[in-house]
């Protein structure tokens, strides 16, 4: 699956991109994670408050650094 | 480890202890945690002046005493405030959201939308990384220019924390008054800023944003539990309190020594109302200044103590929160000088009508 983790930097931002990382090496699937800093591209997404988290898409997260369980659900849809 | 007395707040069907679900443990710590919280909060100063007096010796009313125990008690004190008071915040930010608000305001026109948008500005979670987004998703919405500046003067000037800790430092007037004229310079800073017409003033980039379609506008939200609520605002203490702190420090150690060393004839010359300059002075020392707001209480609390007037310190302390640099470093990404600067204009006159106003009134 795909995970973009959107965020322009911030240190929340840092500790999503990170939750997500470990989230993907918990499910052992081979998921790939992209960041995105750009505002443009969150603007065209919808994206009123970062971090936030995408998955195949879908915007899953907004405002927060969720937890590596909370992503894992996710993954594990 | 099941010999604890079950707590009276927890649901006390089944057996304490592994079997519980993570929240339920949480809700038994919860409740311990509230009694000594208020334990502590009754000894500090006792323990304050132990330190300062006993400990180190210091000769009380003397100048290195006074700063020494201020800083001492103002430390735990401002901690433990902070701690609570962050913990109702969160608990209460988890049933509004940006997309919440969002939905609200891009059905109202301006007047109702800019008071609407300055009233959630105070609740909203909001953190000034996410004013890019914020701002273009709101104006994609349909969201009218003026009422979004609406929430975004409001959002870090009625900090939910600041106001908080106003309110368990100072008292409901003073907590009612900041609220009251910050909630006013928003509404009127919107107003104004939307009569301006500056829409031409927005970065290239963001026009074009705001013309291409959407591509779909964020998640349905997912109703959260009790549980998570509660975690969430845990999890927000651990966060900001975790953050703050060496702002706190900071802050509290500028307002020890102003208790303990500037004199009051001083800060009454300076900072009183007698002084045409004073409030101005106090913006433009606090607009540079970047603090938490929880960082400038405890300076707040040492200028008051000495006698500076009420509305000059209202002014200093919407300067420090309300117009920071950093935001407006990240705002220039999506306006043009112009409009940053009218922006900046409008709401430091605000702030200044504030200060004159309440220097005149008390």
């Amino acid at each position: 699956m795909l995970i973009e983790v959107f965020g322009p930097g911030c240190a929340k931002c840092e500790t999503l991109a990170k939750n997500a990382k470990l989230a993907v090496e918990q499910s052992g699937g081979a998921h790939e994670i992209v960041k995105i800093s750009d505002y443009a591209a969150m603007a065209a997404r919808g994206i009123l408050s970062t971090p936030a988290l995408a998955i195949d898409g879908k915007l899953r997260i907004q405002g927060k650094a969720a937890s590596p369980d909370e992503i894992l659900k996710f993954l594990q849809g | 480890m099941s010999d604890h007395p079950p707590c009276t707040c927890a649901p006390s069907n089944g057996p304490t202890g592994e079997k519980l679900p993570g929240f339920l443990r949480k809700g038994g710590w919860l409740c311990l945690a509230l009694p000594a919280w208020v334990v502590l909060y009754m000894v500090i100063h006792r323990i304050s002046e132990w330190i300062a007096f006993g400990l180190f010796g210091l000769t009380p009313k003397s100048h290195l005493g006074e700063a020494v125990a201020f800083f001492f008690y103002d430390v735990p004190k401002v901690l433990l405030l902070l701690t609570l008071v962050v913990f109702i915040v969160t608990f209460l930010q988890s049933f509004i959201s940006p997309t919440k608000v969002r939905d609200v305001l891009s059905k109202r026109g301006t007047g109702l939308g800019n008071a609407l948008a300055s009233t959630f500005g105070i609740l909203t979670p909001f953190c000034s990384c996410s004013a890019v987004p914020l701002f273009i998703g709101f104006l994609r919405a349909g969201v009218p220019l003026g009422v979004t500046f609406s929430f975004l003067v409001a959002a870090p000037m009625i900090n939910e924390v600041a106001l908080g800790m106003l309110l368990a430092m100072f008292g409901w007037k003073i907590a009612l008054i900041y609220a009251g004229t910050g909630l006013a310079i928003a509404f009127l800073s919107g107003l104004i800023l939307g009569r301006l017409r500056m829409e031409a003033h927005l970065e290239g980039w963001v026009q074009d944003a705001l013309k291409a379609p959407a591509m779909g506008d964020g998640e349905e939200e997912e109703k959260s539990t009790l549980a998570e609520r509660i975690h969430l605002a845990v999890q927000g203490v651990k966060d900001i309190v975790g953050k703050v702190w060496p702002f706190i420090l900071a802050g509290i150690a500028v307002g020890a020594l102003i208790h303990g060393y500037v004199p009051e004839s001083f800060m009454a010359g300076l900072l009183g109302k007698k002084s045409w300059y004073s409030v101005p002075l106090a913006v433009v020392v606090g607009v540079p200044l970047y603090s938490n707001a929880a960082g400038v209480l405890p300076i707040v609390e040492a200028l008051l103590g000495k006698g500076a007037a009420l509305g000059s310190t209202l002014a200093f302390m919407m300067a420090v929160i309300g117009l920071s640099l950093p935001e407006t470093v990240i705002l220039r990404r999506v306006m043009r000088p112009k409009l940053i600067a009218t922006f900046i204009g409008v709401v430091a006159l605000g702030i200044l009508l504030v200060g004159y106003l309440f220097n005149a009134l008390f």
